[in-house]
């Protein structure tokens, strides 16, 4: 255990640039896949109901009227 | 911190040489050791006589200031202790130093430091994304919405204009002219000399294609909407306050100052106008 912590000290945090430069790159990273996966939760929750999902119907309606 | 005291018994004041005299150390030797006296209980007139005699030599002895002020403070304890201090034997003595031991954390020191520097840059990372999450949110507020996005451009189907003909259509709630132009306009809007009209500019630069010539149908002298194939010289009419404009819709009499605007346009494909 000391010895991870020792690593993860003298690699990360010892250095304020490198510390600095993890902290954004954490945030950016954690935001891209925080965004993913709220997204997906929507849409498996709205499953069905979302414009993206009735769109093809309405396509192949038209598509019908205009064969008429 | 325990007070010194002197290894053996004085019998009597030391007087300090002035320049050794520094605080601390000056301090303890101006009391006598309590060994020399017989007794706490001595009255404070007996315990404070060697410390005026020896203030008082110290002055014949040319002492600094400062070493008197030194000696005037001596005089103020009235216990005669040998520490104005309390022990820290002393019952309820603030001078113990407690155990901490059973506070203290078993763990390796470097794991603790790297837990708080992990929940100081954990807490970071969250205040980053939270003020960018703002700062967009806020920036698009200001932009335009999905409505007005989808108005800011029109679509013409250019095949139902005929030759010779006005369209008018509304485009950002402001009316723009579509002339279907026959090769007589346009020659005739070529021909003439547009270096000497009051807002100078080519018919080239004013229509993509000759035939087609669009332009906002906003006068630009106070806003009117002018007449279509009306005026002196075959173009629009103002009749507001009479402005003439050709068949490439630049001013040639009355008081407007400008041509009609032109707006941005293209022909994506060779029948469809996009005006925006």
């Amino acid at each position: 255990m000391a010895g991870i912590s020792n690593v993860i000290y003298q690699s990360i945090i010892r250095k304020n640039a490198v510390f600095l430069t993890t902290i954004f790159a954490g945030a950016f990273a954690f935001e891209i896949s925080f965004d993913t996966f709220s997204n997906k939760v929507w849409d498996s929750w709205n499953a069905g109901r979302q414009w993206k999902d009735i769109k093809p119907r309405y396509l192949a309606a038209a598509a019908e009227e205009d064969d008429e | 911190m325990k007070w010194p005291r002197p290894a053996q018994p004085m019998t009597g004041p030391v007087i300090p040489i002035a320049s050794e005299s520094s605080g601390s150390n000056f301090d303890f030797r101006l009391h006598p050791p309590s060994a020399s006296l017989p007794s706490h209980s001595h009255s404070h007139a007996i315990a404070d006589t060697p410390l005026a005699v020896n203030c008082f030599t110290m002055s014949l002895s040319s002492a600094s200031s400062t070493l008197l002020r030194t000696c005037a403070r001596q005089q103020l304890p009235t216990s005669r202790t040998a520490s104005p201090f309390a022990s820290a034997n002393e019952r309820g003595s603030t001078l113990k130093i407690p155990n901490f031991s059973k506070y203290q954390s078993n763990k390796n020191p470097r794991s603790n430091q790297v837990f708080s520097y992990f929940m100081a840059g954990t807490m970071g990372l969250a205040s980053a994304v939270g003020a960018k999450a703002t700062v967009q949110d806020f920036l698009v507020n200001m932009s335009a919405s999905a409505d007005v996005l989808a108005q800011a451009k029109v679509e013409i189907a250019l095949g139902a204009i005929p030759e010779g003909k006005n369209v008018i259509i509304k485009w950002r709630g402001k009316p723009v002219f579509i002339r279907h132009r026959t090769q007589g306009e346009i020659d005739e809007a070529r021909e003439v000399k547009w270096e000497s009209l009051r807002d100078p500019q080519a018919d080239e630069d004013r229509a993509q294609r000759p035939e087609w010539l669009v332009m906002l149908g906003v006068c630009t002298h106070l806003g009117c909407v002018p007449i279509g194939e009306a005026g002196d010289y075959g173009g629009w009419f103002c009749p507001c306050h009479g402005s003439h404009y050709d068949i490439s819709g630049r001013i040639r009499k009355g008081p407007a100052p400008l041509n009609l605007e032109v707006p941005s346009y293209q022909f994506p494909e060779d029948e469809t106008l996009v005006i925006g």
